[in-house]
């Protein structure tokens, strides 16, 4: 019972793992890890110096009024 | 590097209100363990008034540090991350101010009953049966929340951190749900559904993975998002963090018998859960060394930033507590440390040194950013506090380790003619300077969590509504 009990978990994380990096490539991985600084250019200015990859970062939209306010 | 405007501004309210919550409720939940660890070392403590006795105060001291202060922090994290990896704003304001005044009236609710003598008797889920529901309630608005948000994200991938938010947010839902069916007789009276030996194993297949899911899972996203952030640098190995998630969650749901051993649980069962104790090292070292990898070529970076400190000294102290962990859940190592004060320092380890060490390095990199500051407060109050909180770890869970080797082992020693050489009283004796260690160990750490609290309040006084108002845009 424990034996299959533990054969069916590294099956499960086997599927698991295969499933989810089907169609990743290195570089598409690579993206993805780069995903933190994605929104924040002036971060993403810092990361592509210190490691000289390529960041595909957005610039900030101008504030509307309204949108956000400092209440708690 | 391309640039594009896009979007709407970021729901950052509901974000400052869980940070000030997490450390409101850090400084009450702490305060309430070193006032517990107190009455260890001076039973006058307890002020001879029900209320107060360690029986109902321990239980409030978990559940509003677990509750309290560490879901405060997830929510104000994940919350946080997820619309900045996803690029949209929060799904719903109204469900996201529901949540926060939600788990709030959650913790209320425990601060109130459980000094009253009103508790399940099951640890880490003691609230009993409306407050439970409530709190379910609350938790299923934040998955709808939080899988919305997910779902309507404007990048094409999920970031691994998100994986992480939404298994502990699933798990936690069909743990809090199994483990509080039971049949009510009153508001605030129940009676579990579950008996005898299979009560003991769903109440510990919910312990634990209150341990594995609630205090590790979702703070693993925590660390994906904010160590890579305050390094500047992506993490490690984006392949590994893939299969990190995978491994942790297949393994962390069949590791709860591991607290029933040389119990009436089936021999099978504890043998199971001692197993998928120990292959849980694996998963959980990979992640520790992913996110310690992260800071390759960028280490000096720990002379000069505090914030980097706690994310580091975290996963530090989560490689060393998901070690321990391991070690006790064997059989032979259990047979000693089981209901010793070791059992504490494990636990506390991973609490203090794991969880509350990255919220704080959390929190730090969060309150410039939602309330519209370029940096905290005070660098040097914030390495004041990880001095503290550090020194008051290790007093902590050195003076529990002590104080457990020395019980397990006179608890077992016996004389020639089988008869115990040791008294409980003796052995309770041999633990009271542990004891006196451990309350200056909880006061260190403490005096770090104020300073935290000065820290921030002096940052969000002075909060600038315009430059949070563009932090605030999908940038």
């Amino acid at each position: 019972m424990e034996m299959f009990l533990n054969g069916l978990g590294v099956v499960f994380l086997w599927l698991a793992v295969e499933y989810c990096l089907r169609h990743e490539t290195a570089q598409s991985l690579e993206d993805a890890s780069l995903t933190p600084f994605a929104d924040d250019p002036e971060v993403a200015r810092r990361v592509e110096l210190e490691t000289g990859k390529t960041v595909n970062a957005v610039a900030p939209e101008e504030a509307r009024p309204g949108w956000v306010n400092l209440e708690m | 590097m391309s640039t594009a405007t896009i979007g709407q501004a970021y729901n950052y309210k509901v974000v400052r209100q869980f940070v000030i919550a997490t450390v409101f409720w850090g400084v009450v939940g702490m305060a309430m363990g070193v006032w517990i660890a107190s009455q260890l070392v001076w039973p006058e403590m307890n002020l001879d008034l029900p209320w107060t006795t360690f029986g109902r105060l321990r239980p409030l001291h978990t559940s509003l540090v677990i509750f309290g202060f560490a879901g405060s922090a997830q929510f104000a994290a994940s919350y946080y991350a997820v619309q900045r990896t996803c690029q949209v704003r929060l799904y719903s304001d109204k469900l996201a101010a529901f949540t926060f005044w939600g788990w709030q009236s959650v913790i209320v609710i425990m601060f109130i009953t459980l000094p009253l003598g009103f508790t399940t008797t099951k640890e880490y889920a003691e609230i009993e049966f409306s407050g439970a529901v409530w709190m379910a309630v609350v938790w299923v608005a934040y998955a709808v929340v939080f899988f919305t948000t997910v779902v309507q994200r404007k990048t094409k991938h999920i970031y691994v951190g998100n994986w992480f938010f939404g298994a502990f947010i699933l798990v936690i839902a069909m743990l809090h749900v199994v483990n509080h069916l039971s049949i009510p007789v009153d508001w605030f009276k129940s009676y579990p559904v579950y008996s005898g030996a299979t009560d003991a194993m769903v109440q510990w297949w919910y312990g634990h993975n209150a341990v594995g899911f609630f205090l590790t899972t979702g703070f693993l996203g925590m660390m994906y998002y904010f160590v890579p952030k305050q390094v500047n640098r992506p993490v490690y190995s984006y392949r590994l963090s893939i299969v990190h998630f995978w491994a942790l969650i297949t393994l962390y749901i069949w590791a709860g018998p591991h607290h029933l051993h040389y119990t009436a649980l089936p021999d099978w069962a504890q043998s199971l859960g001692m197993a998928m104790s120990l292959i849980l090292l694996a998963p959980s070292w990979g992640g520790m060394i992913n996110g310690m990898m992260t800071l390759s070529g960028a280490w000096h970076q720990l002379r000069t930033d505090p914030i980097l400190r706690f994310l580091v000294l975290s996963l530090a102290f989560y490689g060393m507590s998901t070690f321990e962990g391991p070690m006790m859940a064997i059989k032979t190592v259990n047979a000693l440390s089981h209901y010793t004060d070791w059992t504490i320092g494990h636990v506390h380890a991973g609490a203090l040194g794991w969880v509350a060490m990255i919220t704080f390095g959390a929190t730090y990199h969060m309150v410039p950013k939602v309330f519209g500051r370029e940096r905290m407060h005070s660098t040097p109050l914030i390495n004041l506090h990880f001095w503290l909180a550090t020194i008051g770890t290790v007093l902590y869970i050195a003076s529990m380790w002590v104080n457990g080797i020395t019980q397990g082992l006179m608890w077992r020693a016996i004389n020639e003619d089988g008869t115990l050489t040791y008294s409980f009283v003796e052995a309770l004796q041999a633990s009271h300077p542990g004891f006196i260690v451990r309350f200056a160990g909880g006061v260190f750490f403490l005096s770090g969590m104020l300073l935290m609290a000065y820290n921030v309040w002096r940052t969000v006084r002075v909060a600038d509504v315009a430059l949070a108002h563009r932090d605030a845009q999908i940038a």
